[in-house]
């Protein structure tokens, strides 16, 4: 079994000044996302899954089409494998009530009027973000202990909370130990990788200009997004 | 002692560490050590928290994260 552990905004510099060894495996890094215009989380995942920069087609959709999209499996390159189980990934199985769920409180959370009413509302879409999560966890567990050649777990909570809480270092540490507990839970050969990270703007968080990998066998330097389909090619290869 | 108990569940493995250091303790159980660790650390997180200013939302900051959300697609 092949295993990718995909954290939205997992941030390089709080993986390390965390001290999350599970995530940093033996080798680890930044990815090069600097061909995109934007850190933009539904091109990003497309990119990836297929191997190819899919900016223009995804932009093309507008904004409110474009967290709709999703990517014939055909297209991907889970189409390599004979039993892969993808959960959550945005661009192809993107759980589309939840998240158009998140970015409603998102948008509610900034047009409430006074603290309290923001205080309330962020209550609300942190209890979104830790519910999903923990159901995802659970789904990712359950795959785990299947017999599929290939499993990918799409984590968003540190990407969701992160945009509202970046600035709350405890919930931080709590999310990225949390995280770092899945890793460590993983005997297969492990791929983590994000996106891209997240940087403060105040108390809240923005997308930063890179994303962060890791895995137990290979030095990958500074790979784009889109070559981490060679990767999982040669590992695939190898079990073959 | 009186005090009112409650009961909590946490993973096996931590109770495990915790029954390999009783014997280089002072307490009498995994209950009793439980508690104490986890009274320590609610109280240094207390501490943090009141003398760590509360990060305000400054209108500065929202207007600048809601320009980038936007720029992101999560806000139209």
């Amino acid at each position: 079994m092949i295993v990718v552990l995909a954290i939205d905004a997992l941030e390089h510099t709080l993986v390390e000044s965390f001290s999350c060894r599970n995530l940093m495996q033996q080798f680890h890094g930044r990815t090069d996302i600097s061909e995109f215009s934007e850190p933009r989380t539904m091109v990003l995942w497309s990119s990836f899954a297929t191997a190819q920069n899919r900016e223009e087609q995804v932009l093309a959709l507008g904004d409110a089409g474009m967290w709709d999209f999703s990517i014939p499996h055909a297209e991907t390159f889970f189409s390599w494998f004979d039993d892969p189980v993808v959960i959550d990934l945005p661009g192809y199985s993107y759980d589309l009530a939840q998240h158009a769920r998140e970015r409603a409180l998102l948008k509610e959370f900034f047009d409430a009027e006074g603290r309290e009413e923001k205080e309330s509302v962020r209550a609300e879409y942190n209890r979104t973000a830790f519910s999903h999560h923990r159901t995802i966890r659970a789904k990712f567990a359950q795959a785990l202990n299947e017999d599929h050649d290939f499993v990918l777990g799409y984590f968003s909570a540190v990407d969701v909370l992160g945009h509202l809480n970046f600035g709350n270092r405890t919930m931080m540490r709590m999310l990225y130990t949390e995280m770092d507990e899945i890793a460590g839970s993983i005997a297969s050969p492990l791929l983590v990788l994000s996106d891209h990270g997240m940087e403060a703007v105040g108390p809240f968080g923005d997308h930063s200009g890179y994303g962060f990998w890791s895995t137990g066998d290979t030095d990958l330097d500074t790979p784009r997004i889109t070559e981490f389909a060679d990767y999982i090619r040669k590992q695939k290869e190898q079990k073959a | 002692m009186s005090e009112e108990m409650g009961t909590i569940s946490i993973p096996q493995r931590l109770i495990r560490a915790i029954e390999e250091r009783l014997p280089l303790t002072d307490f009498a159980s995994a209950d009793e050590y439980a508690a104490f660790v986890i009274g320590e650390v609610l109280a240094g997180l207390q501490e943090d928290e009141s003398t760590v200013p509360d990060q305000e939302f400054s209108a500065e900051d929202e207007e600048k994260v809601k320009a980038r959300l936007r720029a992101l697609g999560y806000l139209d």
